[in-house]
């Protein structure tokens, strides 16, 4: 069963599937109705058409600039600089955090070949600038390539004489942002002290 | 808490099966390559969460499959009950104690410290320095999860710094010296530590098994100078900047650090014979285990991969007569092996032909 097949090759190719997951999604959209696979279809393709990253902050948006950074409410003083497009739903999430993102996109990892002039931190200058920003929070991961980048950028924004501040650390369970429940980010940020 | 049962699936050559292990001393007896040391394994898994035969998790998985499970079911005083999975499937290690998700293999160790004897030992003792390093970073782990964390940060730093010396990515570099400098001096601090409290109840093991009649004591030689603060070593990295971007490495710091046993001649390993650097190794395993029952307040699980074959019999008595308190401890022989000699009234052994462990009450 050729067609089979080539769903779970693709299937297979999601972080954290695995074959034998990939054959069960395979077997049960065949099990449901016409509709459901339909729907499914139609969301994914809409998935990449309708969504895309903010100009301004990075982070993934289905209207240019995203509601964060068009909000009026928001504290235009605060930038929460985070690794990911994703940390920005997570820390939302938390309600904790009232000012605006700045995604990276990425880590310095010379391992990788990720150099600093992969991520946008040019933009980051930019924007603590037009902004008026006082504070940046750096919300890397506390892994050793989330404090190379945290230390490069508080180099780098030595300059603007801004306040910049790192996420308590040691607090997310497992030491992942996308792990750390409601209740850890809020501590974390409560906690987080100057660098 | 006393480990009462083991079961292990697709795992190495043994048969799927569940192995009652709750008598204090298990003897595995059989011949070469039927499954003692693989069954040593899975136990020792179930404490590291990876093999001490080295090797992939899928070359553990037996022949023709890609996956393997080992559940090990223990009860504490109180009679609760206890189950650690330790499991690999779809190229993923999955670790659960009671159905729920244990995040990283570093909380295995400080649940059930185990310490194993087997022949790679031979290794500590000879001098070679990478694999003296393991034995003491194995030993500072079984007792500081701060040390796991140090010496993974380490090696992370260090990788990265190599990387960016290859691409001569200078201002990276600036930040990944601060780093280095921080958990290297930090990981110096625990070695120390280590080597304070570890040293002496080696020196006075060592002569109980041995009967020198002299002393032999251990240094710590860290590469750089150990009463430097993070911010000194920092300046010495800028210092070197230049000669490392031509090797395109990272010429000092903890990775070249090094252990020495001395005694009044200087080095011990260089000079010892054959038999003293048995004796050497099995002390090290020795003092492992009671310096982990000293700081950590647990006692280990010992696992003895046949380590008397090789030992004549007054020293297989001397060293029987000096073996560290212990949670367990399992035995593999050979059958030809006098092991009724050691076993006691609360012995369990077993006979293991083809990757079966049967019981042998009566033998
Ligand atoms: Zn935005």
């Amino acid at each position: 069963m050729k067609a089979l097949e080539d769903l779970v090759t693709l299937l297979s190719r999601l972080p954290g599937i695995g074959k034998k997951s990939a054959y069960r999604m395979a077997f049960h959209i065949l099990k449901l109705d016409g509709q459901f696979a339909a729907l499914l279809a139609e969301r994914i393709t809409g998935l990449k058409d309708k969504v895309r990253f903010c100009s301004r902050c990075g982070a993934y948006t289905e209207e240019d600039p995203c509601p964060v950074c068009s909000s009026p409410s928001r504290d235009r003083s605060v930038l929460c600089v985070v690794e990911q497009p994703q940390d920005v739903l997570t820390i939302e999430a938390s309600r904790e955090y009232h000012g605006l993102y700045h995604v990276l996109g990425g880590l310095i990892s010379p391992l990788d070949g990720v150099g600093p002039d992969a991520l946008r931190l040019d933009r980051l200058v930019d924007r603590v600038r037009e902004l008026g920003v006082r504070e940046v929070i750096l919300a890397t991961n506390p892994t050793v390539e989330g404090d190379t980048t945290a230390l490069y950028v508080k180099r780098m924004l030595d300059a603007t004489g801004v306040r910049v501040s790192r996420l308590a650390t040691g607090m997310p369970v497992g030491g992942d942002l996308e792990y750390a429940d409601r209740l850890t980010l809020v501590r974390s940020f409560r906690g987080r002290t100057g660098l | 808490m006393a480990t009462t049962s083991i079961q292990t699936v697709s795992f190495r050559n043994l048969e799927d099966d569940t192995v009652d292990v709750s008598a204090p001393t298990v003897f595995l007896v059989g011949e070469n390559g039927q499954g003692k040391s693989n069954f040593l394994d899975a136990l020792y898994t179930l404490s590291y969460g990876a093999s001490f035969r080295g090797g992939t998790d899928l070359e553990a998985a037996k022949l023709g499959t890609k996956a393997w499970s080992l559940r090990r079911q223990s009860n504490d005083d109180t009679g609760l009950d206890d189950e650690l999975v330790v499991a690999w499937d779809e190229g993923k290690k999955l670790l659960k104690e009671n159905g729920k998700a244990i995040p990283d293999r570093k909380y295995l160790v400080d649940k059930t410290p185990a310490v194993v004897f087997c022949h790679g030992d031979m290794e500590f003792a000879q001098g070679e320095p990478e694999r003296r390093r393991f034995f003491f970073d194995q030993t500072a782990g079984l007792v500081s999860l701060a040390y796991i964390d140090a010496l993974r940060s380490y090696r992370r730093a260090l990788k990265a710094r190599n990387a960016a010396l290859k691409e001569k990515m200078l201002d990276v570099l600036d930040i990944l010296d601060i780093q280095l400098a921080t958990y290297g001096t930090e990981l110096i601090g625990g070695r120390k530590d280590l080597i304070q409290g570890f040293e002496n109840m080696f020196s006075e093991r060592y002569e109980q098994v041995s009967r020198l009649g002299s002393k032999v004591g251990l240094e710590y030689r860290p590469s750089w100078p150990a009463e430097c603060s993070s911010d000194e070593i920092n300046d010495r990295l800028l210092a070197s900047r230049e000669r490392e971007v031509m090797f395109g490495t990272t010429l000092s710091g903890p990775h070249r650090d090094r252990f020495v046993f001395i005694d009044d001649h200087g080095d011990f390993s260089a000079r010892a014979s054959t038999g003293q650097l048995r004796l050497l190794a099995l002390t090290l395993r020795i003092v492992q285990a009671e310096y982990c029952s000293g700081m950590s307040g647990k006692l280990p699980l010992l696992l003895l991969d046949d380590v008397l074959l090789e030992l004549d019999p007054e020293k297989r008595r001397r060293f029987m007569e000096n073996l560290p308190a212990a949670r367990k401890a399992v035995f593999t022989f050979l059958p030809g092996e006098p092991y009724g000699d050691y076993r006691s009234a609360d012995t369990a052994v077993y006979w293991v032909e083809h990757g079966r462990l049967s019981n042998t009450a009566g033998v």
